[in-house]
């Protein structure tokens, strides 16, 4: 982890961060463990997993579909306006179980290994007050907005 | 230093429009043929455990999961995957027992197990000697 990054401004760190995912995304196929399924999942799913985001006045909401991992296998970060999910989907079945030489896979699509996702929200939010649920391999983070993010009425004093 | 993703699934496609207007989509699944038995695992996230639907019916295996649908509280912002139903079917062959089929769903991860018939399963045959 990058040690400014919590105190680096939006537009400032910004161009740093983006050149070091891409540059980390650039050596991934190099330095990971080969997947399962091959080279090509690199490339097929680039982002992982898939996020849906909303926003209401007092919230950001972000819903990911993550099957198979229980809460403990997974981290929500939050920093300023980066959202950060993480972590590891174990394999179906444990090679404890069966040894490898009596199995015979005929379709292998859902994948394992480690993952994360960085989302760059659209403004602050209150990282104290950020609440995430997994219910039924469903995540749904709700994102408070940090106050000087929220829309303020500003009365008009007559003089 | 982190690593991007190496190994994750991709989201499934829709394939096709329930009568209801709601897509469906096509899970993705694990096969394994472990011998005595197959283990088909399949990816449902939204799924109710108590509302799947499995059926074998003359060699095919059907799966439906239906999901209710879920919406994000103000105006959607992104939108990278769709919500609906999962349905498919699998041509599995004979030699399953229907009444020996298990299934078990955890973590929007639905898990079935068909155990090969007795007499499927791959027996050496002892050659005596007159």
């Amino acid at each position: 982890m990058h040690p400014f990054h919590a105190t680096l401004r939006r537009g400032f760190g910004r161009p740093f961060d983006e050149l070091r995912h891409e540059l980390d995304r650039l050596w991934a196929p190099l330095t990971a463990a080969p997947p399962l399924h091959g080279w090509s999942t690199v490339q097929r799913s680039p982002r992982f997993p898939a996020v849906n985001l909303s926003e209401s006045a007092d919230a950001f909401v972000v819903e990911a579909e993550l099957p198979g991992l229980a809460s403990e296998q997974l981290d929500v970060t939050v920093c300023g306006d980066e959202l950060v999910i993480s972590g590891s989907r174990p394999e179906a079945t444990s090679p404890a179980e069966n040894s490898e030489a009596t199995r015979v896979w005929h379709r292998r699509e859902r994948g394992s290994g480690t993952f994360e996702r960085r989302l760059a929200l659209p403004a602050s939010v209150d990282g104290q007050r950020v609440e995430a649920q997994l219910v039924d391999g469903v995540l749904r983070v709700t994102c408070p907005k940090a106050i000087e993010a929220k829309p303020r009425k500003i009365t008009v004093q007559a003089s | 230093m982190h690593h991007t993703t190496n190994a994750t699934h991709q989201h499934p496609v829709p394939t096709e429009s329930a009568p209801t207007g709601k897509l469906t989509y096509s899970p993705n699944v694990d096969i394994c043929d472990m011998g005595q038995e197959v283990t088909l695992v399949a990816d449902v996230p939204g799924a109710k455990p108590d509302q799947i639907d499995i059926r074998y019916e003359e060699g095919v295996l059907t799966l439906h999961a239906p999901v209710e649908s879920r919406e994000l509280p103000g105006q959607p912002l992104r939108q990278e995957y769709g919500i609906g139903d999962y349905r498919r079917s699998f041509r599995i062959g004979e030699g399953f027992d229907p009444s020996q089929i298990t299934a078990e769903a955890r973590h929007g991860v639905l898990t079935i197990h068909l155990p090969r018939l007795a007499a499927t399963q791959p027996r050496k045959i002892a050659v005596t000697s007159a």
